[in-house]
C-alpha cells in the first residue's frame, strides 16, 4: 500500500490537490474522486506512470445510494480501474457525474480496449462518451428502450409486460442485425475486388455458442473483422441488486459456465472483504482444491474443442471422458457439477464428505499419464502445429493494451498470474510454477494452458496430502446460511438468524473489488454495499470480454481457417462476455 | 509409337456397351430415387425457408459476386500442369521401346516441367498471404 | 445378357456397401474415440442404416427459391453418377467386370475428375457464401490432386505397360505393386483422399468453418445423394487402391478371388475412416502447399527412377 500513497501524492503535486478527492474503500485500493474534465489527462498520465493495464470501465447508478450524501453527490459515476504490474498495484479513479443523461470524454485516445467498456457503459446506464469512435449497444439489442442497469428499468421480466414476437417486430429485429459496412467505416469494394462479408454466428459451429463475428473477406483472408456479443446476455449485474447476497451465489456459477465453484469464489473474496470475514485454514483449502480442479475441467473442455476446431474428431471424446472423472469427485463433494453453488459467505455449504481423499488420491494418480497421451495427441501432431504456429500473434505490449489476462498473457513470456502475485485464498502456501511461453501464439497459448494443468494437481497434490483439520465456516454472524449452534441459547441470536436466514445478512456499506485468477484470465467482482441485504452495484470484470475485443486486431490478414485456430487459442466461454 | 498390341487388340465398339449400360444404370437410379423422393417427403413453405441462411441472421449482399482471382489462378494454373502431364502417359506406356533416348528426352521434359514450375514458385502464384 | 447383370450386381453390391457404411463408420469412430456408437436399432445397431435411409427418403425435398434450380439438381447426380461410372472399370475377379477397357485407367481418371463438377456446381447454385466458399476451395483442391493421382499411376502404367485394370492386376501375380511402387501408392492414396474430401482433406466441407461448405443449402435425398457419393467415392478409391497396387483379386487359393478383392478393398475403406477419427485439418494454402512442393516434386523423382530402373534392368 505504501506505492498507493507514492502515487496518491504524486498525482496531487501534478495536478494540484483540488482534482482528487480519496475515498476509503474495504479492500484498500487507492480510490480518487475527480471531474470529468480530468480524467483524459490522468489516465494518459497514469498510463505512461506505470499503469498500462485498463483492467475494468463501469458505471454506477448512485441515485437511490443510501448515505452516498457523505461522500459524492453524484448522478452517475464512471469507475475506472487501473493496474500496475511493475508495483503490482490497483487504483481506482471515480468521475462525479450530474444530470439525467450524462456524457464525459471518452479514453479509448488512451486505451483501446477502452472502446467496448465504454460502449458497455453507455449501452446500460446511458452515459455518452464524447470522442469514442462508434458508441453504439453492445450487449442490448438495437431495438431495446432504455438503459438496463440504470435503477428505474425494471429487473424483472413479470414487471415489463407480456412479451410477443409479431412477424413485424422479427423483422424489425432482423433487419436491425443486417451488417451495414459503412457504419463500422469498412469498405465495400478494395483496390480490385469487391469484399465478401460473412456472417460467422450467432448459429456457427465455430463459434462455441451464441457468438456473431462479421468477416470482411478478400477470397479467405480477412480484411477485417467485427465481433457482436450480447446474444447470451442475462443481466447477471443486474440480478445481481435484485438478489440477496447469499442468494446470488448460483448466479455466478453461471458467468463462466467452465468455471463453476471458481466464480463463487471471486464474488466471495469481495463480501467477505466488506463484512470483514476472515475464513479458516481449512476452508481455505478446500476452496483452493475444488477452484482447481474446476480449472482442469475447463482447460480439458478448451483443449478437446480446439482440437475440434482443427479438425481433429477425437480428442474431444478423451478430454471429456476425463472430465467426467473430475465431474465424480465433484458430484461427490458438492452435490452438482458443472454448477456446485457450493461456497457460502465466510465458508462453504458443508465439510468435505467422507472418503474424499480416496477419489481425489485415484485421480492424481491417474491423470498425468493420460494428459501426457493427449498431449502428444494434439500438440505434438504437426498438422497441428502448421496450424497454430505463427498464427493470431500479439506482443506482450498489445496484451497489456488490450487488457489480456491468463494464459493468454503467460504465452507473451510475461510471468504474471494472480494467484502468486497477489495470492488469495491461501495461494501464498502452495509451492507451484507461473508456466509461459515466449511467442504469442495460438501455439504457445496451448501449451502454456496444458503446463497449468500440471500444476494445478501439483496444487491438488497438496491440498490433499495437506487439508488442515477446522471449521468449514467462520465463526462470523454474516455467514450464510447463518451458524445455529447458539440459537436456542439467547433471543439475540436467535432474531440474529432469523433475520439472516428469511432476509439475508446485511453486509456493511462499503465498496470492495476481488481479483482472482480465473480460468481463463483475471475474472473480479466489484461490489458496492449501501448497507442492505442486497447489493447495491454487482460489476463483473470478466477475461473473455477483453480477449474477444482483441479477436478482430490479432485475426487481420489471417485466413477464416486461423480464425478458427485463433477463437479456439483465446478460449472464450460466451457467458462470460455477456454476463 | 502406339504400335503396342495391348492398346490395340481389344478396341471394338462394342467394349464401350456395358459403359453405357453402367451410364443408364447410374443415371437411372440417381433420377429415380431423386424424382420418387421428391414426392414422398412434405412441403412447407415458412418464410425462414425462403432465405439464404447464414448463421441465422439476414446477409449482406450475396453469393452471386466477383471472387478473389487467387482461387481461379491456381486452378488453371493446374489445369495447365494436367495438359502437360498427359503427354507422361504414351511414355509410360512405350518407355521400353524408346529406350535410353526416350528416357533422356522425357528428362529434358522433366526439366522443362520443373522450370515452369520454378517459374511460377518465384513468381509467388502459389503465396495466399501476399 | 450377362452385361445387364454385372452392371446391376455392381450396382447393388455398391449402393449396399455404401449404405452399409453409415453404420461401419459410425461403429468404428465409436470404437476408436472410446463410445459406443448407434447400438439401438436393431442387432448391433445394423438398422441404423434402415432408419437412415428412410429419413432421407422422407424428409423435405427443398429446392430453394433463390438458388439455381436446374444446377441445384444437376449437382447432386453427377457426384453419384460419375463414382458409379468410375466402378465400371474395376475387375472384382476375374471376368468379373462391367467393361474391361483397354484404356481402364484413363476412364477412371476421367471419371474422378468428374467429380468436381458436383462441388463446384452445388457450391455455385446453392446461392451461399459458404457454399461458395466451399465450391471454391473444393474446386482448387480437386484440381490440383488430380494431377498427382495422375502422376502417381504412370509407375504402374511403366511396370505392366497397360491402362487396363484386369492386366494390371494379372501383372501383379508376382509381387504386389505397392512393392515396387510404395511412392505412388501413397501419393495416391493421398490424393485419393482429397478426391473423396475425407478427413484430413475435408477442407471443401470443413463444418467448423464452413458449416458443411457446398452442401449447406441440401435436403432430403438430394443431401443423400452427396452423402452417398461420399461413401461410393471411399469404396470406389480403396478398390483402385486394391487393383492398382495390392493385387485386386489375387490372394491364397482358399478363398474365392472376389472374396480377396473385397476384403482387402474393407481394409482400406477402414484406412479412411481411422484417418478421419486421427487427423486434423490443414489449411487451405497448406494442403496446396504441401502438393505442389512436396508431391509434385516427389512423383516426377518416383517416374523418373522407375523408368530409369526399369530401362537398366532391361539392359
Amino acid at each position: 500500500m505504501q506505492y498507493a500513497d507514492h502515487i496518491s501524492s504524486d498525482l496531487i503535486e501534478r495536478f494540484g490537490p483540488d482534482v482528487f478527492r480519496h475515498q476509503v474503500t474495504a479492500d484498500g485500493v487507492l480510490t480518487l474522486w475527480t471531474g470529468k474534465e480530468n480524467i483524459v489527462p490522468v489516465v494518459q498520465y497514469l498510463k505512461s506512470n506505470h499503469y498500462p493495464l485498463l483492467y475494468d470501465l463501469c458505471g454506477i447508478d448512485e441515485r437511490d445510494r443510501a448515505g452516498k450524501e457523505t461522500f459524492t453527490l453524484a448522478d452517475f459515476t464512471v469507475v475506472y480501474h487501473l493496474f500496475s504490474f511493475r508495483h503490482n498495484n490497483f487504483i481506482r479513479l471515480k468521475v462525479a457525474l450530474s444530470g439525467d443523461y450524462p456524457s464525459l470524454p471518452s479514453i479509448t485516445s488512451i486505451f483501446q480496449n477502452a472502446n467496448w467498456y465504454e460502449r458497455e457503459v453507455y449501452d446500460m446506464f446511458g452515459i455518452r462518451f464524447e470522442g469514442h469512435p462508434h458508441l453504439q449497444r453492445l450487449l442490448m439489442p438495437l431495438t431495446w428502450e432504455g438503459h438496463p442497469l440504470r435503477k428505474e428499468h425494471p429487473a424483472r421480466a413479470t414487471e415489463m409486460g407480456p412479451f410477443h414476437l409479431y412477424d413485424e417486430k422479427q423483422d424489425l429485429e432482423q433487419e436491425m442485425l443486417r451488417f451495414k459496412p459503412e457504419e463500422w467505416g469498412l469498405q465495400s469494394q478494395g483496390e480490385d475486388t469487391d469484399f465478401m462479408f460473412l456472417n460467422i454466428g450467432p448459429q456457427h459451429p465455430g463459434t462455441h455458442g451464441v457468438l456473431r463475428i462479421i468477416l470482411q473477406l478478400e477470397g479467405e483472408e480477412i480484411v477485417d473483422a467485427v465481433p457482436e456479443i450480447g446474444f447470451h446476455h442475462r443481466g447477471a449485474e443486474k440480478m445481481g441488486e435484485r438478489q440477496s447476497w447469499h442468494t446470488y451465489i448460483p448466479y455466478t456459477d453461471r458467468v463462466d459456465y467452465l468455471g463453476g465453484v471458481m466464480n463463487n469464489l471471486a464474488y466471495l473474496l469481495a463480501v467477505e472483504e466488506m463484512a470483514g470475514i476472515k475464513v479458516p485454514e481449512r476452508v481455505k483449502v478446500i476452496r483452493v482444491m475444488l477452484c482447481e480442479l474446476f480449472r482442469i475441467n475447463s482447460h480439458l473442455v478448451w483443449f478437446g474443442t480446439f482440437a475440434q476446431d482443427l479438425g481433429q474428431l477425437s480428442p474431444v471424446f478423451y478430454m471429456f471422458t476425463e472430465r467426467e472423472k473430475i465431474f465424480d469427485i465433484i458430484e461427490a463433494v458438492c452435490g452438482d457439477r458443472m454448477h456446485p453453488n457450493w461456497f457460502r459467505i465466510g465458508g462453504v455449504a458443508q465439510d468435505l464428505p467422507k472418503g474424499w481423499d480416496r477419489l481425489v488420491r485415484e485421480f492424481v494418480t491417474h491423470f498425468p499419464k493420460h494428459l501426457k497421451e493427449y498431449n502428444d495427441m494434439v500438440l505434438r501432431n504437426s498438422l497441428i502445429k502448421a496450424r497454430t504456429r505463427g498464427i493470431g500473434v500479439y506482443t506482450l505490449e498489445e496484451a497489456i493494451e488490450w487488457g489480456v489476462t491468463g494464459p493468454g498473457l503467460r504465452a507473451c513470456g510475461f510471468e504474471w498470474d494472480f494467484r502468486k502475485k497477489r495470492p488469495y485464498s491461501g495461494y501464498e502456501m502452495f509451492d507451484f510454477d507461473i508456466p509461459i511461453a515466449q511467442n504469442g501464439d495460438c501455439y504457445d497459448r496451448s501449451l502454456v494452458r496444458v503446463e497449468e494443468m500440471r500444476q494445478s494437481l501439483r496444487i491438488i497434490e497438496q491440498c490433499l496430502n495437506n487439508m488442515p483439520e477446522g471449521n468449514y465456516k467462520a465463526d462470523h454472524p454474516l455467514t450464510t446460511p447463518p451458524i445455529k449452534k447458539h440459537t436456542m441459547q439467547d433471543i439475540e441470536t436467535l432474531i440474529n438468524h432469523f433475520l439472516n436466514v428469511s432476509w439475508g445478512p446485511v453486509i456493511p456499506p462499503g465498496e470492495a473489488m476481488s481479483c482472482i485468477e480465473a480460468t481463463k484470465g483475471a475474472n473480479s467482482y466489484y461490489l458496492v454495499s449501501d448497507g442492505n441485504t442486497s447489493s447495491y452495484r454487482t460489476r463483473i470484470r470478466t477475461p473473455s470480454f477483453a480477449h474477444m475485443q482483441m479477436v478482430p486486431y490479432i485475426s487481420k490478414g489471417y485466413t477464416v481457417a486461423d480464425l478458427l485456430s485463433i477463437l479456439g487459442s483465446v478460449d472464450y466461454v460466451l457467458a462470460d462476455i455477456d454476463r | 509409337m502406339f504400335t503396342d498390341t495391348v492398346l490395340l487388340s481389344a478396341t471394338t465398339p462394342f467394349s464401350y456397351f456395358p459403359i453405357v449400360l453402367q451410364l443408364c444404370a447410374a443415371l437411372g437410379f440417381v433420377g429415380l430415387t431423386m424424382f420418387a423422393t421428391h414426392f414422398l417427403g412434405p412441403k412447407r413453405k415458412t418464410s425462414d425457408k425462403l432465405v439464404t441462411f447464414e448463421s441465422g441472421i439476414e446477409q449482406k449482399g450475396n453469393a452471386r459476386q466477383p471472387v478473389a482471382i487467387k482461387y481461379f489462378l491456381t486452378a488453371i494454373l493446374f489445369v495447365l500442369f494436367d495438359v502437360e502431364v498427359i503427354f507422361f502417359y504414351p511414355y509410360a506406356v512405350n518407355f521400353r521401346e524408346l529406350g535410353w533416348d526416350g528416357f533422356l528426352a522425357m528428362l529434358l521434359f522433366v526439366a522443362f516441367f520443373l522450370g515452369g514450375f520454378f517459374y511460377i514458385l518465384k513468381k509467388g502464384a502459389l503465396k495466399w498471404e501476399d | 445378357m450377362q452385361h445387364v447383370w454385372i452392371v446391376l450386381g455392381v450396382l447393388f453390391v455398391f449402393l449396399n456397401i455404401a449404405a452399409g457404411l453409415i453404420w461401419v463408420e459410425r461403429r468404428l469412430l465409436a470404437l476408436w474415440q472410446d463410445r459406443l456408437g448407434p447400438n439401438r436399432a436393431g442387432p448391433l445397431g445394423l438398422f441404423i442404416v434402415l432408419a437412415d435411409t428412410l429419413k432421407l427418403f422422407f424428409k423435405e425435398d427443398w429446392i430453394p427459391p433463390f438458388a439455381d434450380k436446374w444446377v441445384f439438381i444437376l449437382a447432386p447426380t453427377v457426384v453419384v453418377a460419375s463414382v458409379l461410372m468410375g466402378l465400371a472399370i474395376i475387375p472384382f475377379a476375374p471376368g468379373i467386370v462391367v467393361a474391361d477397357l483397354n484404356v481402364g485407367l484413363m476412364f477412371f481418371l476421367a471419371m474422378s475428375s468428374l467429380g468436381v463438377y458436383s462441388i463446384v456446381l452445388g457450391g455455385w447454385a446453392s446461392n451461399n457464401k459458404y457454399s461458395l466458399l466451399g465450391a471454391l476451395r473444393g474446386a482448387s483442391q480437386m484440381i490440383a490432386y488430380e494431377v498427382f493421382m495422375g502422376l502417381s499411376l504412370m509407375g504402374v502404367v511403366m511396370l505392366s505397360r497397360s491402362f487396363n485394370l484386369t492386366e494390371i492386376v494379372a501383372a501383379q501375380e508376382k509381387i504386389w505393386y505397392v512393392f515396387l511402387q510404395p511412392v505412388g501408392f501413397i501419393i495416391f492414396f493421398i490424393a485419393g483422399l482429397a478426391e473423396t474430401h475425407r478427413l484430413p482433406f475435408d477442407i471443401p466441407e470443413a463444418e467448423s468453418e464452413l458449416i458443411a461448405g457446398f452442401h449447406a443449402e441440401y435436403s432430403g435425398m438430394k443431401f443423400g445423394m452427396f452423402f452417398i457419393g461420399e461413401y461410393l467415392g471411399i469404396s470406389l478409391i480403396s478398390a483402385m487402391t486394391v487393383t492398382l497396387f495390392f493385387g485386386g483379386w489375387l490372394g491364397p487359393a482358399f478363398l474365392p478371388p472376389v472374396v480377396w478383392f473385397f476384403l482387402k478393398t474393407f481394409l482400406f475403406i477402414g484406412l479412411f475412416i481411422l484417418l478421419r477419427a486421427s487427423l486434423p485439418r490443414p489449411r487451405y494454402d497448406q494442403l496446396m502447399a504441401y502438393g505442389w512442393k512436396l508431391l509434385l516434386p516427389l512423383v516426377l523423382a518416383n517416374l523418373l527412377i522407375t523408368g530409369a530402373v526399369a530401362l537398366w534392368l532391361k539392359s
